[in-house]
């Protein structure tokens, strides 16, 4: 509606300097939606010379979903059901988020036990992120078995994830406030022996893939990003503290009770594919760290903010109460009503820096929900890797970026 | 066993001795139904749950589905895993098109089938309005053994053993009878 | 005297109005003055740009002013520090390009620009980010329909969703019908008057 000279099509394809009489035109190859390798539906628009890529032309939104405009029309309790369907793979890093941002608009107390598990929680969904990342990385670059190996450990994960919210995959646990409710018996032994058996399968993977050839040549030296190239780009997560930055949100700037607990960071200097392989690596067993020292220290106590203007009140209240009634009716139908202003806080998901900012008009719905999405600034970052790469490294170099779609199309 | 006795042995005892009978019909779909490759059509997270369904827990490959092709000339059955964005729909089309007759096509998770939770400006409501669609599965996101159970289904319509809830069959491959 | 009290005070000294929420700080800039300032906050030392986003402000109860808003999200990785330097704009208004500050802008601007259709003078490749092709219009945009198509059911009857939903921001009674008591925190409509977020004081709490 708005189009002017500015605004037009897609860049023609570059043509390389004239020489003498002829003129090279560098070719255009298209490497569709829908691919195997491309991690979702990304479509990229290549221009080669020979087998070297001349530019890259990332074309997004197949899996545009409108996120943002749909969740300024539900209450802030029922983004919570929209924000896990993001990032579906770190689906509790986007809860966590969206309930720290809400919960700061609002001036929530979260309860320790509730901060806790949370904790465990977006950890343990950190881990089935990286193991999702080996499997299908490997598998982009040709190795079939790592994918059964981190897919086995995944359902581990998922079985515990469905003991304690019933589903698999996009929760709906975290709630404004805390959690919806207590985590079952079982949770404790079950994590427990998830982490016993779980560094000797990471001692497996490794040697699966770890001085392999094939790996090695398709991984070291390729795609490097410096650090200054990194930062200009935008560059945040695994990615960039792969390049020699040392930005971990839960260090810097700890929420959620991130704080007390004792873990590394771990910084690559090199940059290249094979250190953004290796850094996830670590990434998981520092992860292993936070989640044995959060089930040390879980104690007995609420799991949801007491305030009753932000959680329903507990069932057997409402027998007696008329306020508990009101409270519950208010809530369920309308929802909480957060102070004008608008609030912004980063958190580390598996990606890299991720934020919700809420813009609160007073009333139930937010008025603007904007979310800043890892991926989909990530993403601009195939330019420096992969431009002067072969086209056959342009798989490996998406593979360690770690996009997902959904996150990037929002 | 002599020639002359197919024609005057009973079906019973021919049958233990190793010799069936059938139509060329009955089976070439046998032959179809247990041998369904799908193309990847993996969009989002029902994707996730579809590859889960191909790990060793979950084995969808013990049911035929062998190998995901990449390229839908290769390919039986399209699962329409996640939701279709309007972007999308015309590359569905597309490669739905590529596909070689006899193909069906699963839509798999709520989004796929009706829109899901979101029902706004990209999302296609229903992906039958873009392909015709075999078998529907509810979910968000399916559990994997609810995909298993929706291959089985698919093999059952292929047979020609489905029927719809007045009795009368359901077409072998819905997009003939469009 | 930290590094965002610092660039706020250089960003004043430019025209730049501060303003301070649960200890997020943000400068108003102009926009003519929008890539100096952006760039002196750089140079100061915030590195590393986070977001570029809009907020429309159409439907903001009691908002004066211009109609959108385009916020510069920048972070210092030394310091450890945020800042957000904000620019309001009247619908076709153009802003000025930062991508050669940070390519990483590249993204962001071009995503403001589907959203809201604020242009972006000087942009490498302005196109659509994220909507389809034959999408007219800016979805981010408040009078951009969200576009629901309402359910139908066996029986015949049609849901409209947007009549689940009146009632919970209380410009209608909704399925429900109720309208009494204080509904608080409404967007305003012609000719009714904005009632606030604090309590009525009548022991009516929420």
């Amino acid at each position: 509606m708005t189009m002017n000279a500015n605004v037009g099509a897609m860049p023609q394809a570059t043509t390389k300097e004239g020489e003498g009489p002829f003129e090279t035109k560098y070719m255009r190859v298209n490497v569709g939606p829908q691919h195997p390798s491309t991690h979702g539906v990304l479509r990229l628009v290549v221009d080669l010379d020979g087998e070297r890529i001349a530019r890259i032309i990332p074309q997004i939104g197949y899996l545009h979903t409108g996120f943002e405009k749909t969740m300024e029309n539900r209450t802030y309790q029922q983004g919570v059901t929209y924000s896990n369907r993001m990032d579906y793979l770190h689906g509790f890093g986007h809860d966590l988020a969206y309930c720290l941002s809400a919960e700061k608009l609002i001036d929530a107390q979260v309860p320790v036990r509730a901060q806790r598990i949370r904790v465990i929680l977006t950890e343990l969904n950190r881990i089935a992120s990286h193991l999702v990342f080996f499997g299908t990385g490997l598998l982009d670059m040709g190795a079939l078995t790592p994918f059964f190996y981190t897919m086995r450990e995944r359902e581990d994960i998922l079985d515990i994830f469905e003991m304690v919210c019933g589903v698999r995959m996009n929760y709906g646990y975290f709630r404004v406030g805390g959690l919806s409710r207590d985590i079952p018996e079982g949770f404790e032994g079950a994590v427990r022996s998830f982490l016993a058996s779980f560094p000797a399968m990471l001692d497996q993977y490794s040697t699966l893939f770890e001085n392999n050839d094939i790996f090695v040549n398709r991984t070291k030296g390729i795609g490097i990003i410096t650090k200054e190239q990194a930062i200009d780009y935008g560059l945040t997560g695994s990615s960039l503290r792969a390049s020699g930055v040392g930005l971990d949100y839960r260090k810097a700037q700890p929420y959620s009770g991130y704080e007390d607990y004792d873990f590394g960071v771990p910084v690559y200097p090199t940059g290249d594919v094979r250190s953004r392989f290796w850094i996830r690596f670590d990434e998981m067993k520092e992860s292993m760290k936070i989640i044995r020292q959060a089930l040390n220290r879980l104690e007995p106590g609420p799991v949801k903010d007491p305030d009753r203007r932000i959680s329903l009140p507990p069932r057997s209240e409402l027998e007696n109460s008329m306020e508990a009634v009101i409270f519950h009716f208010k809530l369920v139908t309308e929802g909480f009503h957060p102070p004008r202003g608008e609030v912004y806080v980063p958190t580390e998901s598996a990606r890299g820096e991720l934020g919700y900012y809420l813009v609160s008009d007073g009333g139930s719905m937010p008025y603007r929900v904007k979310v800043r999405v890892p991926s989909l600034i990530n993403l601009q970052s195939l330019e420096p890797s992969c431009i002067g790469g072969l086209f056959a490294d342009m798989v490996a170099n998406i593979a360690s970026f770690d996009p997902v779609m959904g996150d990037v199309d929002k | 066993m002599a020639l002359a006795d197919l024609f005057t042995h009973d079906i019973q005892e021919l049958e233990n001795e190793g010799i069936l009978f059938s139509n060329l019909e009955k089976l070439i779909a046998w032959g179809r139904s247990n041998s369904l490759w799908p193309a990847t059509f993996g969009l989002a997270c029902c994707a996730i749950e579809m590859m889960q369904s191909t790990n060793s827990r979950n084995d969808l490959a013990r049911f035929g589905s062998e190998v995901f092709r990449a390229s839908p000339r290769q390919s039986d059955v399209m699962i329409v895993a996640g939701r279709l964005s309007k972007k999308m729909a015309p590359v569905m089309k597309r490669v739905y098109d590529q596909m070689p007759d006899p193909k069906w096509v699963i839509s798999m998770g709520a989004c796929a089938s009706s829109g899901g939770m979101f029902n706004n400006y990209a999302i296609v409501q229903n992906v039958d309005s873009v392909v015709p669609v075999d078998i529907y599965v509810p979910g968000c996101p399916p559990r994997p053994e609810a995909l298993v159970y929706a291959v089985m289904q698919l093999q059952k319509k292929v047979r020609g053993e489905a029927f719809d809830e007045r009795g009368v069959e359901l077409p072998m491959v819905e997009g003939w009878s469009r | 005297m930290s590094l965002v009290e610092q660039v706020v005070d250089q960003l004043k000294a430019r025209g730049g109005k501060p303003g301070e929420f649960k200890e997020m700080v943000s400068v108003t800039v102009d926009k003519e003055t929008l890539v100096d300032s952006v760039e002196a906050a750089k140079n100061a030392g915030f590195a590393m740009i986070s977001d570029i986003f809009g907020i429309d402000y159409l439907e903001y109860p009691g908002h004066q002013g211009k109609r959108f808003t385009v916020a510069y999200n920048l972070y210092s990785f030394e310091k450890n520090e945020r800042i957000f330097i904000r620019v309001n704009l009247e619908d076709g208004e153009t802003l000025p390009t930062i991508t050669h500050l940070w390519k990483g802008a590249n993204f962001m601007e071009r995503e403001v620009y589907d959203m809201f259709g604020v242009q972006f003078e000087g942009h490498p490749d302005l196109r659509k980010l994220i909507t389809p092709e034959d999408l007219d219009g800016h979805p981010h945009r408040k009078d951009f329909p969200l576009g629901e198509t309402p359910t139908l059911f066996n029986d015949g009857r049609f849901l409209d969703p947007a009549a689940f939903r009146a009632g919970m921001t209380g410009e209608s009674g909704g399925l429900t019908g109720f309208t009494g008591g204080a509904r608080k925190g409404v967007r305003s409509e012609q000719g009714r008057e904005i009632i606030s977020h604090e309590t009525t004081g009548e022991g009516g709490q929420t």
